[in-house]
């Protein structure tokens, strides 16, 4: 019963294909364990998140967002990572400035080599969010149905 | 100042220099002027400049077809050149008419100050550094500083950096800083649960009208992303949640266009302190990469410029 | 003026509280500089002292800004809807003014028309509306050039005149007369029914906004084809919903259903036509030029609600006025409209 069981963050994880997707699919096969608290959703490359998806996942109900790419300076497209970078920092700070708690949104440069990175960066997110606890930003009364769903948990 | 502008707006028109003037015309209520925007000649007789010409101006150069000549204060002419580096607005096309701005009177400001409304006000005049109100025949003087709006108070460019005609003497600030940011200081004094539940109460009262995305010269997306409805990201009900989300993505999306010119917690018909996110995020985009908008023609947008390295301790 | 009540300003909170037991009651209220009707809970009345005009206007009480509809589940017997309660309340507005009590009969003329609105009705059919007359109009007020007035009681039950320490108190319709029958006040005298009438002209006279009205639809039919007339008027409008939303006699809505197909509600919330995607559709949007917008909202106020009912949908209540970012003025832009050449004259 979902009642029994202690409360388990959710992370979204907005993994660019080329690296950060790749390094999350050789932690796999080389059967490094990471929390299964993650849900992934692959996207072409870090510079295609909008902090739109951000604030959605957090309206949505999860409780992290953790966005992965490439090192700078090994995009796929070049500059794509460099334009996550400034976007994420700002948004980061911006939504601290608002009163959410800036652990929720993390971000990680992670090559396709670095499975193991992958592996540890999960799990260290997953940790922090524990401490944080779970999200309650957006529910209130005349919730939206994304909001009541969260709600019941 | 007002006669140069009339006598150079009409120039400009009858040598065919420019096909549009946008500048400022007297408005139907007292102590208001409202855009004038005309192809023609007599109706530069009517422009005027002074302590009410608020609204920001350069919103308008995108839906112009041919060459403008636009009245710009400082804080417009940031948001032109803005624009000129997005490649919304050729260089070219446009005739800079630089006002030298001492600071916008916040009718909203005296209202509170002499207890009444602005329709039971018979006066306001300007004397350098002191406002005159005379309301039923008594006269009160205030400091300048204690009726110009919130962002004139902090404001970084009062005199056009930018411009082709400047119309008067260059300004200087007026240096009141944090008198302009009262209520983001306070924010940030909060824990970050009681700052959420500030911004909770005051997006309860968000009607989504979309005044404040509309009056920004950022925010010139054909489609907004409010208005996607594959997928739909927020619903038009005026929900707190929803009405959060939009402004803080709006937020996020012009970071970096943002002049600060507060024209979006003017507008607000709700009186929701919109500048307390604008600002802060003004202040953000300072800080991490040492870039304020519009100071600069020659700079790169924000969000298309980098350095190799910077930021990195925001990434694991 | 004849079978006048009154009752003493300070006397109010009594009547008021008194009232309230009957009624869901609504008054002038102001929070942030916001000034809406709000559920009286028995607070004191001091918005005597500033209220002139709310923002907010009190349509919403009978078109609420958002309200579900229904809501819906699947079973294995198909799609069931469950509605939310439709049952008549009793609402009591106080203190509305007439240009916003005239604007609810604009409203009832579309939503107690042929397919009467269930949701607006349950909240307009009950309703008891004590009208305060204006003794302050704006300078953005032209309610006496379309038909209304700072004391006219098209549209409400009671009627209010200030006359200084006391409100002359008149019933206008058989409901209102009940209620002031059984309220316990004391007759207004013949002095106090002049002091209001004195009242009453001296606000009209205070209306200094006019424009004139008459022949306005022929005037807009005229000059409906001229597109270089209405891009010019159109230049300086933003597109946002503020007229719109805040406007007592705008009545268009959205509906928006959320969830998923298995569970969920059917919503419905103001929209606007300033928007540009308000007549977007998939293949095309008719009005995705500024100036159609705006001529298509000029042109329904004045031009086509008057052809279906005899009325201009505008009571004059300068809103749109006051809280445009740009000062858009209706009142220029119909004082500016063409007259009728002497070919054309009234249609």
């Amino acid at each position: 019963m979902a009642q029994d069981l202690e409360w388990e963050p959710r992370l979204l994880g907005l993994l660019c294909k080329w690296c950060s997707y790749a390094g999350a699919d050789l932690a796999g096969t080389s059967r490094k364990k990471y929390p299964a608290n993650i849900r992934i959703i692959k996207v072409p490359c870090s510079g295609r998140i909008d902090p739109l998806f951000i604030l959605k996942a957090l309206h949505l109900g999860f409780d992290g967002v953790l966005v992965s790419g490439c090192h700078p300076g090994d995009c796929h497209y070049q500059t794509g990572n460099y334009r996550a970078r400034r976007r994420i920092a700002l948004t980061k700070r911006f939504l601290e400035g608002m009163g959410i708690d800036r652990r929720r949104l993390q971000a990680s440069w992670v090559s396709a080599s670095e499975g193991v990175k992958f592996a540890d960066v999960v799990s260290q997110v997953v940790k922090e969010l524990k401490e944080i606890g779970p999200n309650k930003l957006f529910v209130g009364e005349r919730n939206s149905d994304a909001t009541e769903a969260q709600a019941k948990g | 100042m007002q006669q140069r502008l009339r006598r150079k707006a009409r120039s400009l028109l009858e040598q065919g220099q420019v096909d549009w003037i946008i500048g400022f015309e007297p408005g139907s209520l007292r102590f208001t002027t409202t855009p004038l925007i005309t192809k023609d000649k007599d109706d530069t007789d009517r422009l005027v400049v002074g302590s009410f010409i608020v609204n920001n101006l350069s919103n308008f150069l995108i839906e112009l077809s041919g060459r403008v000549a636009i009245v710009a204060k400082g804080c417009d002419s940031r948001s032109i050149v803005s624009l000129i580096q997005d490649n919304k607005v050729n260089r070219e096309d446009i005739v800079i008419l630089g006002v030298p701005c001492p600071g916008i009177i916040d009718l909203s400001k005296v209202e509170g100050l002499v207890a009444r409304d602005r329709d039971e006000i018979d006066d306001i005049a300007r004397q350098d550094g002191v406002v005159s109100v005379r309301v039923g025949g008594q006269q009160r003087e205030f400091p300048a500083g204690q009726v110009l709006f919130d962002n004139c108070l902090g404001c970084e460019l009062p005199t056009p950096k930018e411009y082709d005609i400047l119309l008067g003497e260059a300004t200087s600030p007026i240096g009141e800083p944090t008198a302009s940011q009262e209520t983001l200081a306070r924010l940030k004094d909060m824990p970050p649960d009681e700052r959420w539940r500030f911004w909770q109460q005051e997006f309860g009262r968000c009607i989504r009208c979309y005044a404040c995305r509309n009056v920004c010269p950022a925010c010139f997306c054909k489609r907004c992303f409010v208005e996607e409805s594959e997928p739909q990201w927020l619903l038009p009900m005026p929900r707190w949640q929803d009405n959060l989300i939009f402004q803080a993505i709006r937020n996020i999306h012009v970071a970096g266009r943002c002049t600060d010119c507060g024209e979006c917690e003017r507008a607000c018909p709700v009186n929701i302190p919109l500048r307390s996110l604008t600002r802060d995020m003004y202040d953000i985009v300072a800080d991490l990469f040492q870039f304020k908008s519009g100071m600069d023609i020659a700079a790169a947008p924000l969000l298309t410029a980098y350095e190799v390295e910077e930021a990195e301790d925001l990434i694991r | 003026m004849a079978g006048s009540k009154k009752i003493k300003k300070q006397d109010l909170a009594q009547l008021l509280s008194q009232w309230s037991q009957e009624f869901s009651l609504f008054v002038p209220s102001r929070t942030s500089g916001l000034a809406e009707m709000t559920e009286y809970d028995g607070q004191d009345i001091s918005f005597l002292g500033w209220y002139r005009n709310t923002i907010i206007p009190p349509k919403a009480s009978f078109l609420p800004h958002m309200e579900e509809m229904f809501s819906f589940h699947r079973n294995k017997q198909g799609h069931q809807l469950e509605l939310p309660p439709l049952e008549e309340q009793k609402r009591l507005i106080f203190a509305i003014r007439p240009c916003d009590a005239r604007a609810l009969t604009i409203l009832d003329n579309v939503f107690e028309d042929t397919y009467p609105d269930p949701y607006y009705r349950g909240r307009r059919r009950r309703a008891i509306l004590v009208g305060l007359g204006c003794t302050n109009p704006y300078d953005s007020c032209f309610c006496t050039s379309v038909g209304s007035g700072p004391s006219e009681t098209t549209g409400v039950d009671i009627m209010l005149t200030d006359i200084g320490d006391e409100l002359v108190t008149r019933g206008t319709t058989k409901a209102g007369e009940e209620l002031i029958a059984g309220s316990g006040l004391v007759k207004a005298t013949k002095a106090d029914q002049k002091r209001a009438e004195q009242s009453q002209e001296a606000a009209r006279q205070k209306v200094t906004r006019k424009v004139d009205t008459r022949d306005m639809a022929s005037r807009l039919q005229a000059v409906f084809d001229d597109r270089d007339y209405w891009q010019q008027i159109a230049a300086k409008c933003l597109s946002c919903g503020i007229c719109t939303l805040l406007c007592p006699t705008c009545y268009c809505f959205d509906i928006n259903d959320e969830g998923s197909p298995e569970k969920g509600t059917r919503c419905r919330s103001l929209d606007s036509c300033a928007f540009p995607v308000y007549t977007k559709m998939p293949m095309e949007n008719p009005r995705d030029e500024k100036w159609r917008r705006v001529r298509n909202r000029l042109c329904h106020k004045y031009e086509f609600y008057p052809m279906l009912f005899d009325t201009i949908a505008c009571t004059g209540c300068g809103r749109c006025i006051r809280l445009c970012p740009v000062n858009w003025d209706i009142t220029q832009i119909l004082e500016g409209v063409p007259e009728l050449s002497q070919a054309e004259g009234p249609k």
